[in-house]
Parts: structure tokens; sequence; C-alpha cells
């Protein structure tokens, strides 16, 4: 009967909404590193954390109000226990595994066994309860005992629990971690050095009533101080064979140094590239528009420098990690990754519908740029895909893997040839405008409706007029061009007019567009 | 001079489309090849074509066009050849109109130090086009249709002759845009050189015979102004 009704929780609470959505916040919260709120409960957390530490070290010389040790051992307290028992909440999903155990009893024609349920999620809950994050978590709770004194100690484990908050700290523990085996073999060899000399020490030295070293632990103590390279001098052997001891573990003492540092610093030179390469991706999840270039070219190179003068964010996909090197050291933000393949995409956490403003697949082939392309296209159907076309042929192949706009180089020179000579000049001043080299530019101002009076008369304003040329005006919505419209044109919301001026000036144009009054 | 002919060095993907678009332009037109494989492709593409090499010996062209009148397109595949090409034929014909093609700005330089009078570094064209297409969508469509495609819409330059009306008139007494219904975009001063200065500078130029308009409009419109340009004075 109890089963029955353990299985019906398991299965409303599996299939509500209500119930997910709460879970998956509360994951986000706790877990999520992408999550947007999840660094303010970072730093809220990290604030009591610090709070609490003050509040020791104040209370140690002075006296603190009664609210202050309440909030300290209290609310405090109470706040890590909740996140305690929400980090266990969501470590695992009691609910799927009760449906589990139940689907599986009854495909076998067995009554449901609740008990091999409970065990189930009492052995998942106890690994997360045993894992050594949650052992700090319940230690830095234990404060709550306030009355025992030595359990305040435990504030510190609170300390402890920044690791869980603090990225660059996880990453630290994570790069020790790599090198398990190595500290480990430090530890013992340490360890048995310590054995031994501190054995050695107590008995050269203990019975002799000059020595200050007259307990085991006092053994000990000097050993350690001693192979640390610390020695405070408050104990010293003072028997030849106690200071033969001490050369001995001088000397020991030099190798288990040098050998701790060579772990840390390999540890830290293997992990070099894993650890830029996470700081860049968090960079580029901290972006919030940018352009995505897939592949680095001299062609790369050239778009970026155009690209930059407008102070646009780029990301490069690079997946030769010698030419995504070549663009790193040009101080571009890369990632060296395929950008066909849908594994980057997963790593590198690129949200295209927030922050990608369009991607330019610019690799060597039109292969390489179609197969980038239907991968983003899985991903994502409307951001906006710029192409470079190799080969003339493969337009139509390129337009049916989603590709928005291409540009074919060849075709494009044969054209611009046409043109230069035919008309130098022309060609001269379209390159002069597009560049905007000599400080005239072509520029899209964009128009509203009813702006129509406005627009017409600020044309005429002493300030623009025989100064601005307005080519014309573009309508978004059937996609056509007015040249030279007359001042009776009505312009609608989205049009976008075409003026050739001096850069100041179009900015001009276009602030005092916006603004109500002109002044004459 | 009114360039006549055009011929286009070089066999490759650069080339070929210079070629199909320029050859119906000029009355004659020729593609000259380095080497047998360029020249075995360049039939199977259709292409009719004559080998020649890197030397000096320039006869075939001088046999085949009149050089004042003939524009050059240098399109070697291989920038440095490119280079080559172009000062051995500035050192052999101080008139002729050479547009070399360079891949980037450093070669760019350099073919313009070798005598070219115009180059095109593609890669440049390129990532002009690719970031026009990004920040100015509307800019670029619209350039690209009235300089490239054969609509209505067009641009041009229209010389003021020896004996023009409009001779000895200032730039602001002429209502470009409410008479003629064109654009004035800028204009070269003939006696300033060949370099231009926009209409939008707002300087009052005085018209002198020479001088070229750069002007955007229909093409009947265009037509029209040219007729009044050409329109001599009333004396």
């Amino acid at each position: 009967m109890f089963g029955r009704w353990v299985v019906s929780l398991a299965f409303f609470l599996h299939s509500s909404t209500t119930y997910r959505h709460i879970k998956n916040t509360t994951y986000n919260l706790l877990e999520n590193s992408n999550y947007p709120y999840k660094r303010y409960f970072d730093f809220v957390m990290i604030a009591l954390i610090f709070l609490s530490v003050y509040i020791l070290i104040r209370q140690v010389k002075h006296e603190m109000s009664l609210n202050w040790l309440f909030f300290n051992n209290y609310i405090i307290s109470l706040i890590f226990f909740i996140e305690y028992l929400l980090r266990l909440w969501i470590y695992s999903d009691s609910t799927k595994m009760v449906i589990d155990q139940y689907e599986h009893d009854l495909f076998l024609h067995r009554p449901f066994s609740l008990g091999k349920s409970i065990k189930t999620i009492f052995k998942h809950k106890l690994e997360f309860i045993l894992s050594p994050a949650a052992m700090v978590d319940l230690l830095a709770i234990m404060p709550f005992f306030h009355e025992f004194r030595l359990l305040r100690v435990f504030i510190l484990f609170r300390v402890l629990k920044l690791f869980r908050y603090a990225k660059s700290l996880r990453r630290l523990i994570s790069i020790l971690a790599s090198k398990k085996f190595e500290l480990l073999t430090l530890s013992v060899f340490a360890m048995i050095i310590i054995t031994v000399s501190s054995v050695l020490i107590y008995v050269m030295e203990a019975h002799n009533p000059a020595s200050k070293i007259n307990t085991l632990f006092d053994a000990v103590y000097w050993s350690v101080v001693t192979i640390f390279t610390v020695g405070y001098g408050d104990f010293v052997p003072v028997t030849h064979e106690g200071r033969v001891v001490a050369m001995v573990i001088i000397v020991a003492g030099i190798a288990v140094i040098s050998f701790a540092t060579s772990i840390i610093v390999s540890a830290f030179t293997e992990k070099l590239d894993e650890i830029k390469e996470e700081k860049l991706i968090d960079d580029v999840s901290k972006l919030e528009a940018f352009y995505l270039i897939c592949g680095y070219s001299s062609l790369t190179h050239e778009v970026i420098h155009r690209l930059k003068k407008m102070y646009k964010h780029i990301v490069i996909l690079e997946k030769d990690p010698y030419k995504a090197k070549e663009a790193q050291s040009e101080g571009l933000i890369v990632l060296n990754a395929d950008p066909s393949s849908l594994h980057t995409y997963q790593i590198t956490n690129i949200q295209f519908e927030k922050q990608v403003i369009a991607v330019i697949l610019l690799e060597d082939s039109d292969v390489a740029n179609i197969y980038t392309a239907l991968t983003i296209r899985e991903l994502n159907k409307k951001v906006p895909l710029f192409s470079i076309l190799h080969h003339h042929e493969n337009a139509k192949k390129l337009s049916l893997a989603g590709i928005d706009e291409m540009v074919n180089p060849h075709h494009l020179v044969g054209l611009m040839s046409k043109r230069i000579s035919n008309q130098p000049i022309t060609f001269e001043v379209i390159h002069a405008l597009r560049s905007g080299h000599g400080g005239t530019v072509i520029e899209e101002i964009i128009l509203d409706d009813g702006m129509s009076q406005r627009f017409f008369d600020l044309l005429l304003h002493p300030l623009f007029h025989q100064r601005l040329s307005m080519l014309g005006i573009y309508q978004n919505s059937t996609q056509t061009f007015a040249f030279n419209p007359q001042p009776n044109y009505e312009i609608r919301a989205g049009d976008v007019a075409i003026v050739v001026a001096n850069r100041a000036l179009c900015s001009e144009f276009r602030d005092l567009l916006h603004r109500k009054k002109i002044k004459q | 001079m009114i360039i006549r002919s055009a011929a286009v060095f070089g066999f490759n993907e650069y080339s070929q489309q210079i070629a199909r678009y320029v050859r119906n332009v000029y009355q004659d037109f020729a593609l000259f090849v380095m080497t047998q494989e360029e020249e075995k492709a360049a039939h199977q593409a259709g292409f009719l074509v004559e080998l020649v090499d890197l030397s000096d010996d320039w006869s075939r062209i001088e046999q085949h066009f009149d050089v004042k009148s003939l524009i050059v397109f240098c399109a070697l595949a291989n920038d440095s050849e490119n280079v080559f090409l172009t000062i051995s034929l500035r050192s052999q014909f101080d008139k002729l109109n050479i547009v070399a093609l360079a891949q980037d700005n450093e070669s760019a330089s350099k073919m313009k130090s070798a005598g070219a009078n115009k180059v095109l570094p593609s890669l440049q064209i390129v990532s002009n086009v690719i970031s026009d297409m990004l920040e100015k969508p509307i800019v670029t469509k619209v350039l690209h249709e009235v300089l490239y495609e054969d609509g209505s819409l067009n641009i041009t330059e229209i010389e003021v002759p020896k004996h023009s009306s409009f001779v000895g008139r200032y730039m602001h007494d002429i209502h470009f845009k409410s008479e003629y219904d064109v654009i004035l975009l800028a204009v070269v001063d003939h006696e300033m050189g060949t370099t231009f200065s926009f209409a939008s500078k707002g300087l009052n130029h005085h018209i002198d015979p020479y001088d070229i308009f750069v002007v955007m409009g229909y093409q009947d419109k265009l037509d029209a102004l040219k007729l009044a340009v050409k329109k001599h004075h009333a004396r």
C-alpha cells in the first residue's frame, strides 16, 4: 500500500512541470556556471563566508552584539544548511529511480520492491554526502553548535566553501588533482622521513638533560619544522648523533621541497593551455554580441581589420592549432576548435540567438564551408550566414546549406575590372566612399513613421544643404530603392536613407533627425 | 585616349572572370598565357589564347594592338611574377594602361611601384565587401545593383567639353537634383590633375573645360545631362 503511494507520488512529481522547473532552477543556481543568476547567488554566499570569518576574528578581542552572534550562529548556519539540503536534493533524481524500479519489477511480473528503491536512492545520496565538497559543506554548518567552543573553529571550514563559488579556486584544485599520484608519493616519502627522523631524534636526544626534545611529540614537531626548511630554532639537537640526524633530514627536506615545487609547476604547465582555453570560453560567454568567423586565413585577417574599425567583437573558430596560435598572437579571440563539429558549440556554449550577430564562413574550401553551415543551421535556423564562395559552380549548394549571402572573389574582381576599365574614376569614388578614406562616407540612416517633413526639412538646413547628398530611400517592406525622392515622399517605419557626407556630418544629421526641434 | 582594346595575362579563375566581363566591352581582345598547360586549359574552357613568355620580346603585343588605346590586365596567379610582368610592360610601353591584380596590400604597393596604373588587391576588395555586407547591407545591395547590374539606375562619368555651356559656371548654380534629377557625387578638376573631390565637401567649384562629373541617376536622365553638358555656349 505504502509502496503504491510512493510510486504514485513519484509519477506525479516526475510529470509535474512545476516540480521540474523548481528543480532545474535550483540546479542552475547551484551548479550551472552559465546560468546568469548563479553569479549573484555566489556573491551572496561569498559575502556570508567573509562576514562569518570577520565575526570570528572580531570576537577574539571584542564584544560582539547578540544580534550579530545570532546572525552568525543561526541565520548563516541555517542558510548553509538549506543549501546543503538543496544540493543533496538535486544530486540525483529519486523519482526516476523509484519509477525505474517500479517499471523493472512490473516487466518481470514482480511486486514493487520499495526497499530496493530506497537502497538505490540512499546509495546515490551517500555518494554526495561522502564527497569532499559536501563534507566541507557539512562542517561549515557545525558552528551552529557554538556552545561547543571547539566547534567554533569550524567556521574556518566556511572559507573552504569558497571553492564552490570561485571558479579560479576550483581550477586550482583540479590542477592539483591531476597530479594526485605524484603528490601522494611525495607525501608518503615525507611521512617516512618524518617518522624515521622523529624516532631517531627522540632516541638520541630524549635522555640528554641539555636537550629540549623530551617527548615524542617534540621530536615530531622538530622533524616537521626541519624537513620543510622552516627551522624555528626553539628545539635544537645538542648531541652529535642528533646533529647527524639533523643534517640528513635537512638534505631530505630540500629534496621534498624541490620535488613538491616541480610537481606543482609541471601540473600548471601541462594545464596552461587548458586553463587559457577555459578562460577564453568564459570570456566569450560574457560577450553580448559578436561576429563568429569560422576559419583563419589572410582573408580573415583583412575582414577582422575592417570590422575592428567599427568596434565590433569578433570570435574566431579555427581547428588548425598553428593557425589558431598565429591568430592568438595577433591579439584576437580564437578558440582552437573545429567549427563544423556540434561538439564545439556544446563546449564553447555559444548562444547563437543571444550573442551571434552573424556567422562568416571563411574556410579554405566550399566543402568545409557547406559542412560548417549545415552544423550551424542544425543549431540555429535564423542566424545570418555569410560565406566566401571559392568556386562559382558551388553557389547553389551553399545556398541549399542555408547560407544567406556569399561572395565570390573571382566574380567580384571580374565585375570590378569591367567597371575599372570603363570608368576608372567612378570606381575610385565608390572605393573611397566605402573605405571612408578622406572622411567622406556613405551611410545608412534608419527612418521612422511620420518623419518625412522633418527629414526633408533637415536636408535643406544650412548645415547640410550642399554638404550632405541623400541618394535615396530604401523601402524595406517592398525592397525597392527610391532614388532622389521628392519632399512629398511618404517615409515608413524601417525605411533606410542612404546619404553621402563627411562622417561627423552624417552623425550630426542622424542626431538632429531624432530630435524634435530643428534650430534654423 | 579612348580605350579600344584589352589584353588579359594569365589563366586562372581571376583572369577567366576578367576575360568574361571585359571581352565584349572592347573591339579587340586577347588572352595571353605563360605556359603550355595554361594554353591547354584555356582551350578546354573555350578561350582563344596566345602563348607568351616574360622575356623582353613584346613585338606580338605591338603587332596585335595599338598600345596607346590598350588596357592590360596583369592577372598571373603568382604575385611576384605579376610584379615582374607589370614592370616588364611598363619598361617597354610608357603610356600603356596597366591594371594589376594583387593578393594583398603588400603586393599591391609593389605593383604600384612597378608601374601599374591601377591595382586590384583581391583580399582587400573581398574583405571590404564582406564587412560592408555585414555593417551596411542596404548600401552594399544598392551600390552592387547600380555598379554591376544592368538596371536603369547607373553611375557615370561626364567630361565637360571645351565649349560646353557649363564652362565658367559655379557648381552651386547648377541644380543637378532638381533640374536634371541626378546626384553629383564627385568632380575631377582638370587643372588639379586626375584626383577627384566629393561634391559633399560643399566646395563651390568653378567649372573648367575637361573637368569630369561623377553622377548617379537613371540612364535617361544621365543621357539628358550628357546632352546638356555637350551643348555649346550661346555666343
